[in-house]
């Protein structure tokens, strides 16, 4: 479904993806772990069209994807869920998921997409009316992936969703996740640190570092000491 | 209590034509922090079309308006793909767009002056008034007004309301007021930024356009009296809030009523400097305006 082929990528004079290579295939999840400052935001916004590659391919359902938009990549089907959330203060919650289905091919889904995301959280609902701005930093979260969702997209790009959450609400996102990956069908590319967490919903994992990825395994053959070590 | 009654009913009058001018400074502002300098020559070409269309072409008042909004429209978006969208990438795209809306704004200012002459120019009203017989002259209690005021009043309410509405409502006022909110959020579901920044502008010059219209049927036009204006807007879009819309309504009608009042009790004279005056004491106290930036 998502396949890049060494896709190089920097800031001005500093290079910060080099060359990296990873395929996601259609109904997976897929994590992508290693230590913070590497480049997996980076990558995720490549991916996305936020912010340009310099040089490589980056095919989506057989299609380059490279170069273009962001809206066009949005409208492709492929969307990326930021971690800084950049949601909209002074709309509310509604507003805002309705936003998250601004593309053409999401608005004609809205309806059953809104079923959807407030069944899987059901916090969100209760607060539908809130302006985005009076919401707790959990319910912030839950509002830019649901707002995701609403895009009708085939392939999320998630960056580090339990970041900075309690204990019981990184358990709450999480299985969010896996339930739009399992009943929803839509396939996932995951940036997380909560790797036991995000061992327990994804297929497979990439271990990334300094902007390459070191190695690819199957999530029932993880190991948690490689991992750990390749952190380090 | 007659003349304090008559002074604050012109007072809304003027407040609701400030209201409306002000308005499209405050979208371009909120949705792509642009200060539009040539903000009162956008709205004074509005009112000189018109009278173009209305006295050489003969068309009826309402037609020419169409017209003449149809083409600050298409300028608007013209004007942000050819231009804007270019400076808004450079490094330091907040002086240069200042100083090439600016350079535009007396460029056209003297465009209308070969085209139009220096000489003063007004649009007839919608209702033909006399006070002196009485005719489209209307009295409210103690109040002595105009049918055509009236019907300007309205029509500036309808036109905010339908404004707010659409940006309320609409696909394309919402991804509007989303990207005023968050860039990086826009571009997250996916909206399509240059549309929006371009739709901004050709919006808001439209609106400009139609409280030029306004302007000229209830005050005058020559070629210099826009920057008057862009200062009078410039005032309201600051005082309410930049980039909040409801704010410059609020704004606009404190200033209007303060004006109507400054007007009876000293002499018109003092209205500038008060208007002033009110205005530092606000940025002082309250730099982000009365209601804070939301559009």
């Amino acid at each position: 479904m998502l396949e890049l082929r060494d896709v190089s990528a920097g800031y001005g004079d500093m290079q910060v993806l080099r060359q990296v290579s990873l395929r996601v295939e259609e109904g997976e999840a897929v994590a992508l772990f290693g230590p913070n400052g590497h480049g997996k935001s980076t990558l995720l916004k490549v991916i996305a069209g936020l912010h340009p590659p310099a040089s490589g391919s980056i095919r989506f359902r057989g299609e380059e994807i490279s170069g273009l938009p962001a809206h066009q990549i949005v409208a492709r089907g492929l969307v990326y869920i930021p971690e800084e959330r950049h949601l909209f203060p002074d709309m509310t919650v509604t507003e805002n998921l309705r936003m998250g289905a601004y593309n053409p091919r999401a608005r004609r889904r809205m309806k059953e997409n809104l079923d959807l995301v407030f069944d899987i959280f059901p916090r969100l609902a209760e607060r539908r009316g809130q302006l985005c701005s009076t919401l707790s930093g959990g319910e912030s979260r839950m509002v830019a992936i649901a707002r995701g969702l609403m895009s009708a997209a085939s392939l999320l790009l998630v960056d580090e969703p339990s970041i900075g959450l309690a204990p019981a609400l990184k358990g709450a996102v999480f299985g969010a996740i896996g339930r739009i990956n399992r009943e929803a069908g839509i396939t996932v590319l995951i940036v997380e640190q909560e790797i036991q967490h995000a061992l327990q919903l994804c297929h497979r994992y990439y271990l990334f570092k300094k902007g390459q990825v070191l190695f690819e395994r199957s999530a029932s053959q993880a190991d948690l000491q490689e991992i750990e070590r390749a952190y380090f | 209590m007659d003349r304090f009654l008559n002074a604050l009913a012109s007072g809304v009058i003027s407040g609701s034509l400030y209201a409306i001018m002000a308005l499209g400074l405050s979208i371009i502002y909120g949705v792509s922090r642009v200060f539009n300098f040539a903000h009162g020559v956008v709205a004074l070409i509005g009112g000189y079309l018109t009278w173009m269309f209305l006295t050489r072409l003969g068309l009826g008042l309402f037609p020419s308006m169409v017209l003449a909004l149809l083409i600050l429209f298409l300028a608007g978006w013209l004007l942000y793909h050819a231009t804007i969208r270019g400076l808004l990438r450079k490094p330091n795209w907040e002086f240069s767009t200042v100083l090439f809306l600016l350079g535009l704004g007396i460029l056209l200012e003297n465009v209308l002056l070969q085209v139009f002459g220096p000489r003063v120019k007004a649009i007839p009203p919608f209702v033909p008034f006399d006070p002196t017989t009485g005719l489209g002259t209307l009295r409210v209690g103690p109040v002595i007004t105009t049918w055509h005021d009236v019907l300007l009043v309205l029509v500036v309410v309808a036109a905010v309301l339908g404004l707010n509405a659409f940006l309320k409502w609409s696909w394309t006022g919402q991804a509007m007021r989303a990207v005023a909110a968050s860039i990086p959020g826009a571009l997250a579901v996916g909206i399509d930024i240059q549309r929006v920044f371009a739709l901004t502008f050709a919006l808001a010059f439209l609106t400009t356009g139609f409280s030029g219209v306004l302007l000229g049927t209830k005050y005058y036009m020559t070629p210099h009296v826009g920057w008057e204006w862009m200062v009078k807007g410039f005032v309201i879009v600051t005082f309410g809030g930049l980039g909040s819309t409801t704010g410059a309504i609020y704004a606009a009608a404190i200033l209007g009523i303060v004006e109507g009042l400054v007007s009876l009790y000293l002499a018109p004279i003092w209205v500038w400097p008060i208007w002033f005056g009110i205005f530092l004491i606000v940025l002082l106290l309250r730099p982000q305006g009365i209601a804070g930036g939301r559009l």
